[in-house]
């Protein structure tokens, strides 16, 4: 009874959230150009392309990364053989497990979890399933790419799987010591006619089956196994092989054997039976609004991949699969173990410069609960940090086109008025520039300024500028204007002899310090040695870290 | 003649033709290219995040030091850059110092021992003119060929040692080996616009616009490039053009590799010339024929 209504709940739950998340892959917009199509135009466009591919040559390529990236996880290989190997245990151990609880007594006729092969495939199943989750965690435990991108839902989940097989392996350990058990087995299926026999049959389980009776209830000799083999035989053979084929129910009930009495009378094979299908159920029930949703979604995603180019599909469809994307992620941490700029976190300390990370922050946005300016910000920066490298798209092992989420993630933040943060930056130091720009006479200050450009040996080069404007007229930005120190605000030979003076905001603030192409011409040219473009590198460092945009230390 | 190879974030995405050009030439000359993943040369967190950007070059020349390895690579952003962090961290012995403590952290350090070379580097020293001029079976005829040498590659000449500095030849030398004739042009070392697109998109696209049209001024046949960003750009402008009658440019931008590979015999599709904008493909017109 309870059982049933835990059941029930569960797949409503399943069938709602399965519903919920549907939705949002009809509704959720990424890029602007995923807006102003219906729920209707996106499904009917998915699904009229899905039928085209399907009836086109392209359903054997779809197929194939069905079977090989899908069910085989080719892809994970790119990333690493043991993610690959943990990930292998935990499907295959649970599909096996799916099949034996679920399944397999409505396909099989004769079905009997007591008789082998199912008696030992539970437990190689078990085994598979449990091995897997422990090298997952011990993965996220130990790799430090992995750690730190690592949340608790991600050990929630790999948690709720140890606990799963956890509880069926000490359920099915208590109950082979169980007398409890033994007793039931007997009322249910026995057909014994007086209490001798009961001590008989309990002798060949004891001795052939690990049932741990109290004292007293049955003779410790072995006197009466013919007749109790005879029962065995007539009542119990045919449903039940040795426990010994229960390779990790079996040893663990034998390291039980002595709490057997205590087990007992706290009843502890049935609370482990409520633990364990609650634990399965549990499972059931958080899959649509968990991880654990790529068991559907990343095979549908895979075979989507197979059936054509990004940029060759329908707007309306592309906005479905970009909503769909989102839910695809396993959050397994690839793409950011891997990651081309992962290292700029040492110094800039955004998570969201990590692509698993960003991936959240990308729902965030689409569904409108990013926050406030400062969070957007942040999600500016690790928005632009990235350098398009194309590796996480090629990594990850679900499919998952990320290199058109940042893509279409960049044109969202824009629009919101967040565009590259160089350039935020370089208004922000225009804007400071601005007051003492227009007095007259320049008033000097920061007479600290020059010692905090220190991040390298030239940097105090730019002493030696003698305003030859040698720098100036090399410049290319110089000559791209018709009208420079209006349109630049300072030149090249300016902005060194104003370092000079100490005037550091308006050498900051100047377009040119921003609009330098990085050349050289100015610093090869220089009969001073002045390290022109290095030194406006560093004031445009400067400048970021005065805003509390650059790098923490 | 083996080297690590280094493609930079680019190529994979954007510039693809030259990665394929690259590895089918180099590896037909016999230079072995071994791929390590390389993080980024940090040459875009320059701009705001220079300590990023210096871990992260060191971070890849450590991973080819480990490896006993020197490093190659085809952009020319990526060479200075990584040029570049090599004399910061050797001026600077603290810095050296604070990087390493930082590698330290994945096993890794860095001692100043890998060698950095641009591709054109290894195909004129390494491979040699001789070599190239023995492997070209069908030279180009009338080629007169712009050659684009790339801002991050020869300036500053004391960090980056691409070539005489007085005297730039090695790029005209690897142009004249295939039967194409540089020609003297005013943008030969002049700046494509790459580096300030994100900061400022008039100036990157004017800039890159200027230099097509004084190339077509020079009446050249093809811009020459050996830079992931140069050839970002041009593909850029030339997207931005419109259809071939009404440019105002040159026929169109190639990448050396794929210059030297057809010359050596190569097909067009083995140097993957149709992925270029526009289409590489008339570069076969000038091929001498039989």
């Amino acid at each position: 009874m309870f059982f049933d209504l835990a059941l029930n709940i569960s797949l409503a739950a399943l069938v709602l959230g399965l519903a919920y998340r549907l939705w949002r892959w009809l509704t959720t917009s990424i890029g602007p150009d995923s807006r102003n199509y219906t729920p209707i135009e996106r499904l009917s466009a998915s699904l009229k392309g899905l039928g085209r591919a399907l009836a086109s040559r392209r359903a054997l390529p779809m197929l194939a990364a069905l079977l090989l990236d899908g069910l085989l996880q080719r892809r994970s290989l790119g990333h690493s053989r043991w993610a690959w190997a943990a990930h292998m245990l935990i499907f295959w151990g649970m599909l096996g497990l799916i099949f034996l609880h679920a399944l397999g007594p409505l396909i099989v006729p004769s079905f009997t979890a007591t008789l082998n092969p199912w008696l030992f495939l539970r437990n190689l199943f078990g085994a598979m399933l449990l091995a897997g989750a422990l090298m997952a965690m011990w993965r996220r435990l130990r790799t430090p790419g992995l750690r730190r991108t690592t949340h608790w839902a991600d050990r929630a989940v790999l948690g709720l799987l140890a606990l799963l097989v956890l509880s069926g392996f000490a359920l099915e350990g208590a109950k082979i010591i169980s007398v409890h058990s033994f007793d039931s087995m007997i009322e249910e299926y026995g057909t014994l006619s007086e209490d001798g026999e009961r001590a008989a049959l309990g002798q060949v389980w004891r001795e052939q089956y690990g049932v741990v009776f109290p004292q007293g209830q049955v003779p410790p000799g072995l006197e009466l196994m013919e007749q109790g083999l005879e029962l065995h035989n007539d009542s119990c053979v045919d449903c039940h092989d040795r426990p010994q084929w229960a390779f990790v129910s079996w040893p663990l009930s034998r390291l039980l054997a002595p709490l057997a009495a205590w087990l007992e009378a706290v009843r502890a094979a049935l609370w482990l039976y409520y633990l364990h299908f609650l634990a399965a159920f549990a499972g059931l029930a958080l899959l649509p609004f968990s991880k654990l949703l790529h068991i559907f979604t990343g095979p549908l995603l895979l075979t989507i991949r197979a059936a054509g180019s990004r940029e060759a599909m329908d707007p309306a469809a592309r906005a479905l699969v970009r909503a769909l994307e989102l839910d695809v992620c396993t959050h397994c941490g690839a793409c950011s173990v891997h990651c081309s700029v992962a290292e700029a976190l040492r110094h800039v300390p955004n998570l969201s410069v990590l692509p698993s990370e960003k991936l959240l922050a990308l729902g965030r946005l689409a569904r409108g609960t990013a926050g406030h300016d400062e969070a957007l910000d942040v999600m500016r920066q690790g928005a632009y940090l990235c350098t398009s490298c194309l590796r996480c798209t090629r990594l990850c092992p679900v499919g998952i086109n990320l290199q058109d989420l940042w893509f279409a993630m960049k044109d969202d933040l824009a629009e919101m008025g967040y565009g590259p943060p160089v350039r935020e930056v370089a208004k922000r130091a225009d804007e400071t520039a601005g007051d003492s720009r227009n007095l007259v006479p320049i008033h000097l200050g920061h007479s600290e300024f020059p010692r905090e450009l220190g991040l390298t040996v030239q940097a105090e080069t730019f002493r030696g500028c003698y305003r030859c404007a040698t720098c100036s007229n090399s410049c290319p930005v110089v000559f791209s204007y018709d009208d420079p120190v209006k349109e630049l605000d300072m030149l090249p030979h300016q902005i060194m002899h104003s370092l000079g003076l100490g005037l550091s905001e308006e050498a900051m603030g100047a377009r040119m310090t921003w609009y330098c192409l990085t050349c050289y011409r100015c610093q090869e040219a220089c009969p001073q040695g002045v390290k022109v473009a290095d030194v406006l590198y560093e004031l445009r460092n400067l400048a970021a870290a005065r805003q509390g945009q650059g790098e923490s230390c | 003649m083996t080297y690590a190879l280094f493609l930079g974030c680019k190529i994979p995405y954007y510039v693809p033709h030259y990665e394929t050009a690259t590895r089918r030439v180099l590896g037909d000359l016999g230079v072995k290219l071994v791929d390590l993943e390389f993080p980024c040369c940090g040459y875009p967190m320059r701009h705001l995040y220079f300590r990023s950007y210096l871990l992260s070059a060191a971070r890849g020349l450590a991973l080819a030091e480990a490896r006993g390895l020197d490093i190659t690579t085809p952009c020319k952003c990526c060479f200075g850059a990584l040029k570049r962090a090599q004399k910061f961290l050797a001026d600077k012995p603290e810095l050296m110092a604070e990087v390493n403590a930082e590698l330290a952290a994945d096993g890794l350090n860095y001692q100043g021992k890998v060698v950095v070379k641009h591709i054109l580097q290894v195909l004129h020293d390494d491979v040699g003119l001789a070599e190239l001029g023995r492997r070209v079976v069908r030279p180009y005829e009338l080629l007169r060929a712009a050659i684009l040498y790339g801002c991050h590659a020869v300036r500053p000449s004391e960090v980056t040692h691409f070539d005489d500095p007085s005297n730039l030849h090695l790029i005209d030398d690897l142009v004249k080996v295939t039967g194409a004739t540089p020609v003297p042009w005013a943008g030969r070392l002049s700046c494509c616009g790459a580096p300030v697109r994100e900061r400022n998109e008039d100036l990157a696209l004017a800039t890159i616009r200027k230099r097509l049209s004084e190339a077509r001024d020079a009446k050249a046949d093809i811009l020459v490039i050996a830079c992931a960003y140069s050839q970002m750009q041009a593909e850029w402008a030339y997207s931005l053009a419109g259809p071939p009658p009404q440019r105002e440019f040159i026929e169109g931008p190639v990448l050396y590799p794929q210059l030297l590979g057809l010359a050596m015999g190569l097909s067009a599709q083995e140097v993957a010339l149709e992925r270029n904008t526009p289409n590489g493909e008339y570069l076969l017109s000038f091929l001498k024929r039989d």
